[in-house]
């Protein structure tokens, strides 16, 4: 047995030596391919799939597995963590801190960041400049995208693959028995402000529907539409029109407007998204119809074709997903590559927008689009969203944003959702929370 | 086994050998406790942390993390009172029917008179829901007691109530259910202690009392009981350890934020807070050190209460 065993370990080093031997020469001996010094491995961070869908489907040869994707010789690997209470943040962070000693395998290649904490990373050495890695052909892509990837100097340092203008979805089907008409052009005429979005409420309660599935559906539209930062020169401050978003909730929850106070993406608000359910409206951009409403688009249980969309009271945009080129990545052109691909590549953009209902973050095939009166979403009863998202986006503004938000906007609609719930006595007490919560969080904003 | 004796002044000391034996243990204590323990106490007089991808610090601030901790915050209180308050309630809550309920099945269990067939099957069952990681038991709760999930549908359909209820948002719901989790999940563990502390009383003493004459009530006051009391003040104290340290479970029902209005917060929670996002090593070791005297203090004070009798 011991002889056995033995002869065994000595035939197993025996082959690793061979191993070795094979492929040291291999790498040496034919010098550089045109790719000749990218790693073999290509690192993407993400916080769900949405990208890493298109990645495998549009840019990679093979889906290897959920976490694995093959790109000619190269492996490119996926790490997740949830976006939840700035999780993702944090272990982003920590990888990016420690970018310069990991191993040229095990470094952070490509990550994505959203629109809450993207000035984080693009004012930070952690990314770098993509112009200098061959990424330069910004004229299709909407001006906001690049403003909101670029740092302080004006350095871009990443892209979009999305466009985000956001839209008022609402359930075709309610609107005919609320409003007595299904048809994009009136509804919009219906709830063209607040106050008539609210007096629709009214009447949608009256037959017995909800107007949306929780306060926090409309928190997006109000903080999106603020004038001042959360953080300025390091102080907290809450806009008035969170304050405004407050007395909206308050009112829809007093009036039972609301079906729930929950979290947008809870059981509770998106099980209103399903057949059975009796919400009316949905915020959100073409990422949230498709990617998010998925129990609407469940083939038993949901109602796929009975939505549409508006611009609804006030114009937003939320979130996108932006690419960025972490410092230190030892596969500069397949990162180039990827990024010019799903900005400039005509064919992958058409895909992103034929196939995925998104909303490419490409000018030129959007208008295409958004002209082509034979286009339309059937999720949507056949409505070319396109056209209406061509029309939003010229509003979109990226300012007011600080490395901050995402855990102020988490936090907000938390502990607001305490008082709603009656379980904080007044609102100042639920603000008084909030402040206390990002003191704890973040020691170098000062809360008053 | 023979003593191995050695003539004269010279004799071989094996107890070198004792302390080679115990040796790999105060290596890596020293190392995975001591050394980090060290660590947190000297972090706690530093303003170090993170404002994104900044490190600020360390620099020295004397005891100024102490004093952010028993100051005011905005809501009026100081809040290292408050969740210690939480802590300790929550832990009540849960440890109070645990050994009253695991007492009665340490005595049900190893009584010789009712002589419970099954035995081992129960233990095992009991012990059960401890094999459960604390925050995928909680994840469970979470979705069973969610607006929409089945208890509520249940409820409803039963006709018990007419809405469905926000069990995760109201204070005596989710007190209630963390305590029911920490109850659920270390009464079985408790009972397997006690009972092997009953085990370890001589049955002689049961069966006099007995032939004697005391009920079952006197039996346990008079006998069970003060016999048992080291193995109880253990098991007391390890429990209120763990209580002081409670995380798990109330951080993932009420998504880290202790809803509603901080009632469900707890000391460690409090503590992950200055953690997770700014990696606050001045702050956290603050909350560490006080917490590692409360511990301290609480573990003398219950062991020398109880020992005195």
């Amino acid at each position: 047995m011991k002889k056995l065993l033995s002869i065994s370990l000595a035939l197993l080093m025996g082959l690793t030596a061979v191993g070795c031997s094979n492929s040291t020469p291999s790498n040496s001996a034919s010098p550089a391919p045109a790719e000749g010094g990218e790693g073999k491995v290509l690192n993407v961070w993400t916080w769900n799939t949405e990208f890493w869908g298109f990645l495998g489907k549009y840019y990679a040869d093979e889906v290897v597995d959920e976490y694995t994707l093959k790109k000619g010789d190269v492996t490119i690997k996926r790490t997740t963590y949830p976006s939840d209470d700035g999780a993702y943040q944090n272990a982003l962070d920590e990888a990016l801190l420690n970018q310069a000693t990991a191993a040229d395998d095990d470094k952070i290649d490509l990550f994505l960041a959203e629109a809450d904490y993207i000035v984080k990373y693009t004012n930070s050495d952690a990314t770098m400049d993509v112009k200098s890695i061959g990424v330069t052909d910004f004229s299709n892509t909407y001006q906001y995208t690049v403003q909101a990837a670029s740092d302080a100097k004006g350095t871009v340092k990443g892209v979009s693959f999305q466009c985000c203008p956001a839209a008022l979805i609402y359930r075709r089907s309610i609107a005919q028995d609320v409003i007595g008409t299904d048809d994009p052009a009136a509804v919009q005429a219906a709830v063209a402000d607040w106050d008539k979005f609210n007096q629709v409420a009214a009447d949608a309660k009256d037959k017995g529907y909800y107007m949306i599935a929780t306060t926090n559906a409309t928190y997006r539209v109000y903080s999106n539409n603020t004038t001042s930062p959360w953080v300025k020169d390091n102080k907290l401050s809450i806009d008035p029109n969170i304050e405004k978003w407050m007395d909206q909730s308050e009112e829809f929850v007093k009036n039972g407007y609301t079906a729930y106070t929950s979290n947008i993406w809870g059981d509770e608000a998106t099980s209103e998204m399903f057949g059975s359910g009796k919400t009316m409206c949905y915020f959100g951009p073409a990422w949230y119809f498709n990617f998010s409403m998925t129990n609407a688009q469940d083939k038993e249980k949901g109602c796929f074709g009975d939505w549409a969309i508006c611009q609804g009271p006030q114009p937003f945009f939320w979130g996108g997903t932006w690419m960025l080129a972490a410092t230190g990545t030892d596969n500069p052109e397949m990162v180039a590559d990827i990024m010019n691909t799903f900005i400039n590549n005509e064919e992958v953009c058409e895909g992103l927008v034929k196939n995925e209902a998104q909303f490419s973050n490409n000018q030129k095939i959007n208008n295409k689009y958004a002209s082509d009166p034979t286009f339309g979403n059937e999720f949507l009863g056949g409505q070319n969203d396109t056209a209406i998202f061509a029309e939003l986006a010229k509003n979109i503004k990226f300012q007011n944003v600080t490395q901050y938000d995402q855990l102020c906007n988490e936090g907000l609609q938390k502990y607001f959702t305490e008082f709603l719930d009656g379980e904080v006595a007044t609102r100042e007490d639920a603000i008084n929370n909030f402040k206390d919560f990002i003191k704890n969080k973040y020691p170098s904003i000062t809360v008053e | 086994m023979s003593v191995k004796k050695v003539s004269g002044n010279k004799s071989v000391s094996y107890a070198r050998y004792g302390y080679l034996f115990i040796l790999p243990f105060f290596v890596v204590y020293a190392i995975f406790t001591l050394y980090p323990q060290m660590l947190t106490i000297y972090n706690s007089f530093f303003e170090y942390y993170r404002d994104g991808l900044t490190i600020v610090g360390p620099n020295f601030v004397g005891m100024k993390n102490y004093v952010a901790l028993f100051t005011k915050n905005s809501s009026g209180y100081i809040p290292l009172f408050k969740f210690l308050g939480n802590t300790v309630w929550l832990w009540l809550l849960g440890a109070v029917p645990q050994f009253v309920i695991a007492m009665m099945l340490a005595i049900f269990f190893t009584s010789t008179r009712l002589n419970i067939r099954g035995q081992q099957f129960f233990k095992t069952v009991i012990y059960m829901p401890n094999l459960i990681m604390a925050s995928a038991f909680s994840m469970l709760f979470f979705a069973l007691f969610s607006q929409v999930g089945p208890i509520n549908q249940l409820l409803v359909e039963m006709g018990v109530i007419d809405k469905a209820f926000n069990f995760l948002g109201v204070r005596v719901t989710v007190q209630s259910l963390i305590a029911l989790m920490n109850f659920l999940m270390w009464f079985g563990n408790t009972t397997i202690l006690l009972m092997a502390g009953i085990q370890g009383i001589d049955e002689s003493l049961f069966e006099s009392a007995r032939l004697d004459g005391s009920n079952a009530t006197q039996v346990f006051f008079n006998i069970t009981m003060p016999l048992l009391m080291p193995i109880f003040i253990y098991v007391l104290i390890t429990s209120m350890i763990g209580g002081i340290q409670m995380f798990d479970v109330p951080q993932v029902l009420t998504n880290g934020i202790g809803t509603p209005n901080n009632t469900s917060m707890t000391l460690i929670m409090y503590l992950n807070n200055f953690l997770g996002t700014s990696k606050n090593y001045g702050m956290a070791g603050a909350v560490s050190v006080l917490l590692f005297i409360i511990t301290a203090i609480l573990s003398t004070f219950v062991f020398k209460t109880i020992n005195k009798k």
